[in-house]
Formats: structure tokens, C-alpha cells, sequence
């Protein structure tokens, strides 16, 4: 295993593990409220887009639309999973269609 | 009374089988994501053990999958542990409320009991121990369920591994297997509440990743569509005065 490996997993574990404990070790029992609150939900969602949205626009580095098979199988995968909502089909719909497209338009 | 001393009866049955057992039901909901994981780490380069050591240590599906797509992409470590934070801090107030059962934990209940938090076992937790009498045996039910849900998360995960090894590599569609999932489980979590801040994110990701080189695009966009969205939201609350705060993810 790389070194770079390593370190990431520990990180990793370091953060969360320290999410999970930190009330148990601090607190009795109190809630977060407000702005701390809302941000911490907001976080997933954002995350989602910045994730994705980059990689279907500008997969090597410059926006591209018509010869962009990240982009079509992206929309494509969106619509699917609003109908069936199944993360394996959904998983197997996307690999599928982009496998297609992939040929399809280089 | 007779009804209260059966049921008084029963709360006394309430113990770590008793939480295992309820853990099957995670265990049905985490098979097809912790074998999916295992296929796709391998798929991008990690062994099937290093797949699996990832799931023992870090244990947190989401952000295990954001990990093996951000190595990919050829982040660093602080990137990725930067990144495992904000996306797990939630698990921070997960545990807050999950505290409350335990006023008299030891120190070795509390490292245990923290271990096994995570979206699933939380609300699994909230809902059962709510039915059961004595922090002992609140304490026992809640490592039954969390033994439950992290054996068959780190054990399927093994197995994923080994699959993903056999299959062919050649297949281009792998390529696209976690953008597929992080799209699938934005239609799922997507909402009237929050889209506003996902679409802030998405155009402030473009075009940073378009400025900026590396990945700190990422977690740039991330704090500032969220920190928007979160006053977006104060201000509409406290206009709104009265109304609860709602929970959402």
C-alpha cells in the first residue's frame, strides 16, 4: 500500500471518527441550531454538484456540449433515476449509456 | 397491568441480539453499496484489502466513495481528508442526539458506541432505543446494531473487492460508475430546500475548477454554496418566526 494511501485513510478516519465521538466526550446532550445548522445540511447537496457538474461540463479541462459523452450520459442518468429510483439500475443505466455514447461520438 | 408487566418483561430481554437482529434490516440496505464500492475501488486502483481497510477504519459510504474518485482524479490527502470532513461533520450532530440515551456512559462505551454512528444506524438507534428501559441495556442494544451494520459493511465490502478483481477492466463504462452514483443520489436527496444552493455550487465549481488549478475548486465551491444557502435560509427564517426548524438532507 502507498504511502499516500495510508495517510489518506488516516486522515479520513481521524475526521470522522472525531465527528462521531466529540459529543460523547463534550456533551450532555444540547442541538446545534441556526446558520451552524442549515450548513452542515446544506453541505451534501453542495458537495453533489461540485462533484459532478465539472466533470460532465469541462471533462478535459474546456466546456464542451455536443461532443461531450460525460455530459449526455449525465442528463440521460438524471432522467432515469427520477423514474427508477434504484441506485444498482441506475449505476448499470449510467455505465451503459455512457459506454454508448462513448463510441457513439468519438 | 398485565400488559405492563409483559411488556416490562420484554425490556428486559432488550440486549445485544436483540440489537443485532434489528441490524438486519441495514445490513439489506448496505449489501448492494458496500459490494458496489468494493467493485469500484478495484476498478480504480485500490486492492481488495485496501478497499476493505478503508471500510474498516473510515467506515462512511458516502465519502469513501467522494475518496476513491478524488484519488482518481489525483487529489492529495489533505484534499481528501479536507474534503471527508465537511462532508462527515454531520455525523457530529447525529451523535449529539444520540448522546442523551447514554447519561452515565464510561469512557470505553463512548469510544465504542461512537464508533458505529453513522446515517443508517442513527435512525435506526433513535427509533429503538426509544423502547427500551436502562442505559445498560440501551448501551448493549445500540452495539448489537452497530456490530450488525459495520460486520456486513466491511465483510461485503472484501467481497466487492474480490468481484471487481475478476471483471474485465476493459469496459470504458466504469469510467462514469461514481459520477452515475453521485447523480442518482442527487435526484434522491435533491429538494424544494435546497436546490437553490446546489445549482450555486455547480456554476461556482465550473468556473473555479476553469480558474483554478488542482482540485481546491472542491471544497471553495462547497463552503461558499452552502455558507449562501444557510443564510438564505436565516433570512427567510426570521421572517418567518415560528416555524420549526425542518429537517432535511
Amino acid at each position: 500500500m502507498s504511502f499516500q494511501l495510508l495517510g489518506t485513510i488516516l486522515l479520513m478516519t481521524i475526521v470522522t471518527y472525531g465527528s462521531r465521538v466529540l459529543p460523547f466526550l463534550l456533551f450532555k446532550g444540547e442541538n446545534v441550531k441556526g446558520f451552524a445548522r442549515d450548513f452542515i445540511e446544506l453541505v451534501p447537496i453542495a458537495l453533489l454538484a461540485a462533484l459532478v457538474v465539472p466533470e460532465l461540463v469541462t471533462p478535459s479541462g474546456t466546456i464542451v456540449i455536443m461532443k461531450n459523452p460525460f455530459l449526455w450520459a449525465g442528463i440521460l442518468t438524471f432522467l432515469f433515476s427520477r423514474f427508477v429510483p434504484n441506485l444498482f439500475l441506475g449505476i448499470l443505466f449510467g455505465m451503459t449509456v455512457f459506454w454508448g455514447l462513448d463510441k457513439l461520438l468519438l | 397491568m398485565s400488559k405492563k408487566e409483559s411488556e416490562s418483561n420484554h425490556n428486559i430481554e432488550k440486549g445485544f441480539l436483540y440489537g443485532l437482529s434489528q441490524s438486519l434490516t441495514i445490513a439489506i440496505g448496505y449489501a448492494p453499496v458496500a459490494i458496489t464500492f468494493g467493485i469500484l475501488a478495484t476498478q480504480f486502483g485500490l486492492t481488495f484489502w485496501e478497499a476493505g481497510l478503508m471500510s474498516f477504519f473510515v467506515y462512511a459510504g458516502a465519502s469513501q466513495f467522494i475518496a476513491i474518485e478524488m484519488i482518481h482524479q489525483g487529489a492529495t490527502p489533505l484534499m481528501i481528508g479536507v474534503t471527508t470532513l465537511i462532508v462527515n461533520i454531520r455525523h457530529f450532530l447525529m451523535s449529539l442526539s444520540v448522546v442523551p440515551f447514554f447519561p452515565e456512559r464510561t469512557l470505553l462505551w463512548s469510544l465504542g458506541l461512537a464508533q458505529g454512528l453513522t446515517d443508517e444506524s442513527f435512525v435506526l438507534n433513535t427509533k429503538v432505543l426509544k423502547d427500551v428501559e436502562g442505559e445498560e441495556n440501551r448501551r448493549r442494544v445500540m452495539l448489537g446494531i452497530n456490530s450488525g451494520a459495520f460486520v456486513t459493511w466491511v465483510s461485503l465490502t472484501i467481497l466487492g473487492g474480490l468481484i471487481g478483481k475478476w471483471l474485465p477492466v476493459q469496459f470504458s463504462g466504469f469510467q462514469f460508475a461514481l459520477l452515475a452514483l453521485f447523480i442518482i443520489l442527487t435526484t434522491m436527496s435533491l429538494s424544494r430546500k435546497n436546490y437553490v444552493t446546489y445549482l450555486i455550487a455547480a456554476v461556482l465549481a465550473v468556473v473555479l475548477k476553469l480558474l483554478i488549478p488542482g482540485k481546491i475548486y472542491l471544497i471553495i465551491s462547497v463552503i461558499l454554496a452552502a455558507g449562501i444557502g444557510a443564510w438564505w435560509r436565516g433570512r427567510k427564517g426570521s421572517h418567518r418566526v415560528g416555524l420549526n426548524s425542518q429537517k432535511s438532507s
